[in-house]
Order: structure tokens, then sequence, then C-alpha cells
């Protein structure tokens, strides 16, 4: 019987759990401790007027984590530029309205997945770095996007269609919201139950023996990053039409509060497990601290550290509960 | 360890020798292009470019090391503001205490990073984002999250002064810090261990190599050195920024790339990231020098970026490695006909 | 005896679980001698290499050296009581220089002249100190790395199948290196699968079998077929009369000058449906490359292949997998499974084309080929949700094997290694997934370096040595002693 025991791995033995998935489940504990906590403690946390607000700052980053979320699970790390993808959609949806609501739409979107899937099909044909690609593109991004606009805002063109709803409230809900729970429900299913989904669960997990199983990984990571693509594409719609005008300075944060989302959610960092409906929580977590802090009187940058720690400290668990945390 | 034991510098086969083509053939363009659109260069730019090698050059210098053992530091571009900003709000009445602390507080802060990268094996690139996020919040949370003034104008001014035209005390700062790196890495078993490490882990561990006190003295360092750049830079500009944005970092990998080091690691030392960070020094030198518009700057900056990551992927490295496998073959195979026809003579 | 003994081990034995990989063995290694170790993976002879250079401990017994009673704690601790392992896997760095190398985790001050004689004396005067190693061709790799052992100033030295992935000039270069060590007076220990090479080499040879030591001879009574014959001991029973299969549409490969640089020079080969080839060889022989050539893992590989009169484009995965070709890797753990993902996911990972439809994953569909495959491996229908990863090494091995078989758009079925590690009640259901699915029709070709497992299986047998086909013979014609004969020497092989 000795020798059936030396087979199974130690994370086995211990009460069914390894180490690192008791010393997850103590810090999460601990995190919503002192989550609930601070929210008890937070005057005006409990109102419907802050819930709205949590929600309607979850809905943006969490539509391009969405995105997010597919590359971090192809095993690509993360994009470091999704989020001036959403500020150039920003812009192209402005300038695109002149062929009407539908056409800008559709434009943007289309605009959105080609721009992030090039670079996926880069980090797929030749393997090069896509964190590297993704911040180069990002400089590319911005300077395209001052030389073309002039850096100046761009507006809506006069006499354009109305977009007014895309930024107003339905049924006293924020539109985005609507948007995001449709995006992650998708994303979802997407992910989920089709072969492209499947394949890059796979791929996540082993690149290799993703190859040598005969899968496509040139056509799933550029999918993946045209997922990406067409999610920050959206949010750029969402942001352009709430500020009825595109500027740069749009991209703000988006882009870490999106990779932290993923994170936050319990999504590998490594690739290969996780999922979108966790992303969206983790996007609702995120947004529900930085509102804390907000209510708090804390300035951006404390918001900032305390993301950073959150993300440094999930990464680590994040290997702790890896199998693969042993091998070189 | 005796003075034998110790290499001699062999530098040809450290370094690859291109990046000094490449700075040299750009100093050249510096020269000749602005002529074309009526503009010239004139001393002036080169010192310039050598004063923006002196701190930016600095933090390619840290990631360049962090390259080296195959790791990558992303939060370089974060460690090189709380530098900044540490001896900013500490170095008033003594710009040393500034520069000490600055130092100081960002070696230990690499050093954590390395530990928990060299004992839990992370994928450096995951670990130092959140690094990034922390060293930037801590930068704001500090600096009030905006920008600080030096009240201490006099150090500045005796950094920049000009001396012989080209140079400044700044300059010599960096100079003479590149010059240590490249001497420890070359004069000491370091460099050896360094790049074997990043070059073959397993082989290195079990030749004997301290591979995790590599790693972890390697991101001490590339902290350290990030916030000596970030430190120098605002005490010239009497500034200390709160959020320097991602340039730092872009800056820093293309020179990385440029100078001569893999992404896989193994490769490169502080004379190629001297080049590669001089070459685009004198780079944003000429498109300033043509008054080209800003955009036009961050274009090829992004392009170029792009470009050098590409030449640096595992498929443009296998192609050129197949490439040269073909010809050794070929080559072999004639040296072996010739040894066959002198040994029978 | 009138010689003195460098090294003497006896009564050495080591058991992992029941499983005893060194029974008692016994073997003594002489000053200036080069002493084979030989016999068949698992034999017993790599156990006593691991116990020698401190890698593994053994449970009992003693090795002494010069006289004195040791145990290697550790690499490091051997390399200090003048034990040097030159393994089969290169562990140089290959962005160093040779010199950075030669120096790596060395505690022994030596001068740079000291290092270029220690070369020159290995035939390599034309390597600088300062070339990368990497630029090396793999053989003066290796010398670089006996030059390693040396520096260190060992004295005993093993070498594990030093010439494997060698070419023959590279051969000769070690030889002529190992002849000088001996003729310095130090002691070599050979492992080598190639009889040839011992006979040509070797003053002495010790051959081990499950375990334990055979016997030790001079070489110089020995011939190829003594040594085959003690390397063998009683014949296994082996299937006898193959039983024909007639599929109703076979299918049919042509290999035609497949090249793969730099292992293989040219392959040839034709195999129709139902027939089970197997490629029988030693580490190293090449069949391992040309099956990943087929299977479009080897990017610069060239030549004609042809699936029933359709030109295989060779050099991509997705392109060979789409042609009908399954190839099942060697090293289930690093590129054959995906560990952290169930059952199911594993066996449906190479036919998600076949169980969606419209893009999507159909349950009904993957339901019933994962229940027929579960069905045909045995495995417990309960267990399919259970990540393979945690599996026992002959269920994984189970589900890789099983992932290839009952596609009904394949045609050729490539294994490497079907049954590595895997014990023998696990080795006969996974023969019997590879008969099925070669009932079918399809093309089998499979590598195996053990030999009961290519008569076990085989219908065909092709050796292969140094990365040249050397035979094919029905099972019905083909011996063990010759099939061994042929993959342990060649017909092209040095003479000296």
């Amino acid at each position: 019987m000795s020798t059936v025991n030396d087979v199974i791995p130690s994370r086995f033995s211990i009460g069914g759990m390894s180490t690192g998935q008791k010393i997850t489940i103590l810090v999460t504990i601990l995190f919503l401790a002192i989550l609930i906590f601070a929210t008890f403690t937070t005057t005006g946390f409990y109102s419907v007027q802050n819930f709205k607000a949590i929600i309607n700052a979850a809905s943006l980053v969490g539509i391009i984590a969405v995105g997010m979320t597919y590359i971090v699970i192809s095993g690509n790390l993360f994009s470091l530029s999704v989020g001036t993808t959403a500020a150039v959609c920003a812009l192209t949806f402005m300038w695109a309205l002149r062929f009407g609501l539908v056409g800008g739409i559709v434009i943007t979107i289309v605009f959105g997945a080609v721009v992030i899937g090039l670079q996926g099909l880069l980090v797929g044909f030749t393997g090069a770095n896509p964190i590297i690609v993704t911040i180069a593109a990002g400089a590319l991004q911005e300077a395209v996007a001052i030389w073309i606009s002039g850096g100046v805002s761009v507006y809506p063109p006069d006499n354009g269609p109305s977009f007014a709803f895309l930024a107003s409230p339905l049924f006293g809900i924020p539109f985005p919201v609507y948007v995001f729970v449709a995006a992650v429900i998708l994303g979802e299913i997407f992910i989920k139950k089709s072969r492209f989904g499947r394949g890059l669960y796979l791929m996540g997990e082993s690149p290799r023996a993703g190859r040598t199983a005969g899968l496509p990984i040139t056509r799933l990571t550029t999918g993946a990053f045209v997922v990406a693509g067409v999610c920050a594409a959206i949010a750029g719609i969402l942001i352009g039409a709430f500020n009825q005008s595109g500027t740069m300075t749009a991209s703000g944060t988006l882009t870490v509060d999106s990779i932290s989302a993923v994170l936050v959610g319990g999504t590998a960092v490594i690739g290969g497990r996780g999922s979108v409906v966790r992303t969206a929580i983790g996007a609702i977590v995120i947004a529900s601290i930085s509102d804390l802090l907000l209510l708090r009187g804390y300035s951006t940058p404390v918001q900032l550290l305390v993301l950073g720690v959150i993300v440094t400290v999930v990464v680590i668990l994040s290997y702790l509960n890896s199998e693969r945390a042993g091998r070189s | 360890m005796s003075a034998q034991a110790r290499m001699k510098p062999r530098f040809s086969a450290n370094e690859q020798k291109w990046p000094i083509f490449l700075m040299i053939g750009l100093v050249i363009l510096t020269f000749a292009i602005p002529p074309l659109f009526h503009h010239s260069s004139s001393a002036f730019t080169i010192y310039n470019a050598l004063q923006n090698t002196a701190t930016l050059g600095l933090v390619a210098l840290g990631l360049g090391l962090t390259m080296v053992v195959g790791e990558f530091d992303l939060s370089i571009a974060g460690t090189y503001a709380l530098g900044g900003m540490v001896a900013v709000k500490l170095g008033t009445g003594n710009p040393l205490v500034g520069i000490l602390a600055g130092v100081g507080v960002c070696v230990v802060f690499g050093l954590i990073q390395g530990l928990i990268i060299a004992k839990l094996k992370i994928n450096s690139m995951a670990l130092t984002l959140g690094g990034y996020l922390v060293a930037l919040g801590l930068t704001g949370t500090i600096g009030d999250n905006k920008s600080q003034s030096f009240s201490n104008y006099d150090i500045g001014i005796a950094l920049n002064q000009p001396i012989a035209t080209l140079f400044s005390i700044r300059i010599f700062i960096g100079i003479a810090v590149f010059l240590a790196v490249f001497l420890l890495m070359n004069l000491t078993n370091l460099g050896r261990g360094m790049r074997a490490t990043g070059g073959g882990r397993r082989a290195s561990r079990t030749a004997g190599v301290r591979v995790d006190a590599i790693v972890i003295g390697t991101f001490g360092a590339s902290a350290g050195l990030a916030a000596l750049g970030g430190i120098i830079q605002a005490y010239c500009t009497a500034t200390a920024t709160s959020n320097p944005g991602l340039f730092p970092l872009i800056f820093a990998v293309t020179a990385c790339l440029l100078g001569g080091v893999g992404l896989a690691g193994g490769r490169g030392g502080a004379f190629g990231i001297a080049c590669g960070a001089l070459t685009i020094a004198l780079l944003a030198e000429l498109f300033s020098t043509v008054a080209a518009p800003q955009y036009v700057s961050g274009l090829f900056t992004g392009l170029l970026l792009i470009v050098v990551t590409t030449a640096a992927s595992p498929y443009v490295i296998r192609k050129w490695r197949e490439r040269r496998i073909d010809k050794s073959l070929k080559l072999e195979n004639k040296v072996l006909v010739t040894s066959d026809s002198s040994s029978k003579s | 005896m009138s010689e003195t003994l460098r090294l003497e081990t006896q009564g050495i034995t080591k058991t992992y679980g029941h499983l005893h990989a060194l029974n008692d063995a016994s073997f003594d290694l002489r000053v200036g001698e080069v002493h084979a170790l030989l016999g068949h993976n698992g034999a017993g002879k790599s156990t006593l290499v691991k116990i020698l250079s401190g890698v593994v401990h053994p449970d009992a017994g003693s090795v002494r050296i010069d006289g004195e009673e040791v145990s290697p704690r550790n690499p490091r601790h051997a390399q200090d009581l003048g034990v040097a392992l030159v393994d089969q896997e290169l562990s140089l760095v290959p962005v160093l220089t040779v010199e950075e190398n030669l120096r790596l985790g060395s505690r022994r001050a030596v001068s740079s002249a000291d290092l270029r004689t220690l070369l020159d004396t290995l035939g390599l005067e034309h390597v600088k100190l300062t070339t990368l190693t990497g630029s090396l061709p793999i053989g003066e790799q290796q010398l670089v790395e006996i030059a390693r052992a040396l520096s260190r100033d060992a004295k005993i030295i093993i070498l594990d199948e030093p010439t494997a992935t060698l070419s023959e000039p590279e051969i000769e270069r070690v030889f002529a290196a190992v002849r000088r060590l001996a003729a310095q007076g130090k002691s070599v220990i050979y492992v080598s699968h190639r009889l040839g090479e011992v006979l040509t080499l070797c003053q002495r040879a010790t051959v081990f079998r499950d375990g334990k030591v055979v016997g030790t001879k001079n070489v110089a009574d020995l011939d190829r077929a003594g040594i085959v014959e003690m390397m063998l001991g009683h014949l296994p029973e082996f299937r006898t009369g193959s039983e024909v299969r007639t599929p109703e549409t076979p299918q049919h490969i042509s290999i035609r000058g497949l090249a793969i640089p730099p292992r293989v020079p040219t392959f040839d080969l034709e195999v129709r449906g139902g027939v089970i080839v197997g490629l029988a060889g030693q580490v190293g022989c090449g069949a391992s490359e040309v099956l990943r050539a087929l299977a479009g893992l080897v990017p610069n590989s060239r030549g004609d292949v042809e699936l029933g009169g359709v030109k295989l484009s060779l050099g991509s995965a997705v392109k060979s997998r789409a042609a009908g070709v399954f190839f099942s890797p060697s090293d289930r753990k690093e590129e054959g499974l995906f560990l952290t993902h169930s059952i199911v996911d594993n066996l449906v990972a190479t036919r998600l084309p076949r169980v969606s439809r419209g893009g999507f994953i159909q349950k009904s569909m993957q339901e019933a080929v994962v229940s027929k495959l579960l069905g045909l491996t045995g495995i417990a229908r309960e267990r399919r949700e259970l990540d393979v990863g945690v599996l026992s090494g002959g269920n994984q091995q189970k589900v890789l094997v099983a992932r290839g078989i009952d596609q009904t758009d394949s045609k050729v079925l490539l294994f490497d290694e079907p049954a590595r590690g895997v014990d023998v009640g696990g080795r006969a259901d996974i023969h019997d997934l590879i008969r099925g699915a070669a009932e079918q029709g399809n093309v089998v070709i499979f590598h195996s370096t053990d030999l009961d497992e290519v008569f076990d299986l085989a219908d065909v047998i092709v050796t292969m040595f140094a990365g040249r086909l050397v035979s094919v013979r029905t099972r019905a014609e083909a011996t063990p002693a010759g099939v061994l004969t042929d993959m342990t020497h060649g017909e092209g092989e040095v003479s000296a």
C-alpha cells in the first residue's frame, strides 16, 4: 500500500487540500472580512446611489476585462494597451458617427478587433513577447491618434445620429450595465461551449502539448486578441457616448484595472484556468474597493497602491495553487 | 578565488558587436539627415543625447540585467519614479541623503520582488506588474499625487553644467555606473554566473552556480539603478513626477533589445545596453533637431519596439539558427575533407 | 588479481516501491581501464551510474574508491571524491563561452593555459576558448563536457551514452579521447547500447539484466553474439504467427527521401494500413525524429510523403493533423497531456472539430466519443472529470494513446514509445488499443527502444541506427538477436 501513497502527490493528501489552497482560502476570508468591515464603517457606502456608481464603474472596466480574460486564459499573460485602444475607439466612434449609428458602431468594433487582433497575430505567429508587443502597440496607437486628431478632442458630427441612449439609464439602470451583463453572459458561454474556447483553455495550459495535439496556435492566439479588441471597442463606444466626445486621456487606468479584475477573479495568470464570470466578480470587487477608498477620502495613488498589493498577492496565490509551480 | 581563476575580459564573445555599429550609424545620421530638412546638428545634440542616456540609460541598464538572467522587471518604470520622489522629499538639505534614501528604498523593494520570483518561481512579468503598481502608488502617495519641486536648484545646475562641450557631471556619473557594471560583469565571476543563470538555469544549478542569489541580487540592482536614474533626472529638472507613464519602460526595453540583450536570457551586457540607449537617445535628438512633431517620435518609438521585439521572437531566432546550422553543416563537411587530405599527405 | 582496483561496489541494492531497480549488484573498475556497462533499458545500469554520481542513494551495499569506503551525497560531493559524470543530456550553458562553461561552478583554480592544453588533448585544437558553446556541433559540445569532467581532476569518468547523438567522425574523436584517458591511468565507465563501440573500445564489460549483474567478462573473449546472448538471457515468450488484418479500406503512406537535419540524412518507407510497423532503435537512432517530422513537428524537415496518393506538406502540425496524421509523443507530461484538464478534455483535444457543430462543442457528440474511448481503455466512467495529472502513469499513457485512436478521419497513427513507464498489464491494454486501430485500416507506425515491446506489437520490424534505416523484416522472419544486433551497431558502423 505504501507504493500507492508514494504516487499520490502531497497536495491531495492534506485533507484534500494543498497548502496553497489553504492559504488562498485564508487570504480570501481575511480580505472579505476587511472589505465587509470597511463597508459598514464607511458612511454613504450603503446607498442606492453608491451601488449604482459602483456597478457603473465596474461595467466599463468589466467589459474590457471580459476580453482580457480570453488573453490571460490563452496563456499570453496580458495586454498592456487595451485601455489605450478603448480610448482610440471612442475617438473612432465619434468620427464614424457620420456613417450613422449602426455604421459607427460596426466600424468601431471592426477597428478595435483589427488593431488588437493584429497584435495577436504577431504574438501567435512569431511567439513574440505579448507584453512588449502590446506596450509598443499602445505607444503606436497613441501617436497615430494624436497625429490624426491633432491632439484635440473629437466631437460627433453636428447633424449626426443621436446616441444619447448609450449613456442614459434604462429602467433606472445605466445602459453600460446591460452591455456588461450581456458581455459576461456571451463571453462565458462562448469560452466554455465553443470549440475555440476549448482550444484556448488547452493551449493556455500547455502550448507545447497544444501544438503536438494539432491545435491551431496562431489562429487561437489571434482569436483571443480579437475578442479583447471587440470588448475594448464596445467599452470605447460607451466611453465616447458618455463623454459625448473622444479624447486620449479617457484611457486612464482602464488597462491595469481590467488586468486586476481578471486576476482578482481568480483566473490563473499562467493561463489555462479561469472564467469570464470570475472576472465579472473581480471587476465588481475592484470597483467596490476604489469606491470605498474614495468615500474614505483616499487619493488615486492610494487606490493604485492597494490595487498593486492585491495584484501581487493574487499572482503569488495563483502560483502557490499551480500544479506547474514546481516546474522550471 | 585566486586571481588565476578569474576571467580576462572577453568582451567579444560576451556581447554582440552590432550595437556599436548601430550607434555609430546613428551618430552619422544625426549629422547627415537634418541638413536635408534645412536644420543642423551640433555638439549640443550629442550632449543632449548623452544627458538622456545618463538617466534613462540607467533604467535600461537595470532592466537589461534582469533580462540577462532570463527575467524581466516591468516595475522599473515605478522604481524610477519612486526613487526620484523619495530623494526630492528627503534630499532638500543634503542631496546625498536623498540619493542614499531613494536608492536604498528601491533596492529593498527590488530584493523583495527578486526573493518572491526566485523562491516561488513566479513569472517575473506578472509579479513585477504588481510591483509597478505598488511603486507608482507609493510615489503618488508620498508626492501627494502631483509633481514635487526640489528647492535645491544648485545641485541640478552643477550636474548639468557642460564640461568640454560634450560632457557634464551627470554624464560622468552615467559613464561611471555603466563602467562599474561592465567591469563587475567582466572581471569577476558574477557576469558568468548571471549569463549562465539566464542561458541555462538547470545546467547552472547542477554546476553549482548560486542561481537564486543571483536572481534576487539582480532585481535589487535593477531597482537601484532605475531609482538612481530617476533621482538624477529629478535633481536635474528640480522636479519629481508622480507618474512618468510607460515611457521610461519603452525606452529601456528598446535600448536593451537594440543593445543585444535577448529576451531568452544569457546574452548581452553593459556595453551593448549603453550603445542601445545612446542609439535611441540620438534618435530622439534627431527628431527634435528636424523639429518633427511629437507624434512622429512616438510613432517611430512604437514601430521600432515592435520591430525589435519581433526580431527577438522565438520564430525569427529559430529561422536564423536553422540557416546557421545549414551553413555550419556545409562548413563541417569541408573541414572534414581538408583534414582527411592533410592527414594523408 | 594483479591490477589495482580504483572502484569497487558490493551488494548494491536499490528499490523503488516493490520494484528492484538494482539487486545485489557488485562490480569493480581497474586503474586505466575502459569498462562497459551493458543492458536493456531498465536493466539497472543507469541506477548504478546515478548512485556513483551522487544523484541517488542506495538502500544497501558499499562503494569503495581506492580501497576507501565512500557514499556520494550529491553530485558536488561525488565530484570531490573524483567521480565525474558526463550525462547523456548535455549540461552546458549554450550562451556561455567554452572557457566559461569549463569553469562554471568549479572551485578549483585552473589557468587558461591548462584549459587550452586540456582541449587540445581532446582533439579540440581548433576550438577557441572564447567560442560560444552553443555554436559548436553537438559532438564537440560533448567533448567540451568531457573536458569539464577532466578539469575537475576526476579519477573515474562515467560516460553515459556519449555517442547516442553523434556523427561518425565525432564518435572517433570521443574514442580517441577515451583511449588517451585510459593511457593516463584514468578509469572510464562507458555506458552504451552500441555493441560495436564496446568491442572496439572497452577492455571489460559488465552486463545487467532485470536489475541484476549477469556477469563481467573480458571483451577479448566476447563477440557480438555472445553479448547479445548475455543481454537477452532466456528468450521471452513472443507471440508467434501474426493474425493477418485485412481491413476493408486500408490507408497507405509512402515516405521518400525524408531528411531531418542534422539527425536523419534520408529515410524511405512504404506502409499499408492494417500493418503495424515498429521502428526499433536506441536513443538517438532517429526514429523519434521520423515520427515527429511526419507529425509536422520538425520545421526544417524535407521529403516526399504521400498519404493515399495525396502529398503531405511537412512542417505544420495543424496540416498534418488535418491530413489525418495523429501523433502521440513520448513525453506525456511535457508535451503529451494537459495535466490540469479532465480526462474528457484530454480525450477530445485532438478531435475538437469532430465533437462540435457550428463552432460549438456538442455534449452528445462528445459523450458518444468519450464513453466509447473510456470503454476501450477500461478507465472507470466516474473518473472522467478527474484531472489527468492525478492518474497513475499507466492510466495517463492509456489516455494519451486513446486520444489517437478511433478517429473517423485518421489515416496514420504514430506512437513514440507507446508504453513508456507502464507496467506489464497496462502495456498489454495499450497494445490492444493500437491493434484495434490498425484493424480499422489505419497505418500504424511506432517507435520503441524496448525489444520486448517491438516483438509484441509490430507486424513488421524496421531497425534504425545512427539516423539510418538498417533492415526491414516481418516478425516471422525476425529474431531478437538479429534485431538487437541491427539496432546496436548497424551496417555502416565505424570499424577501428
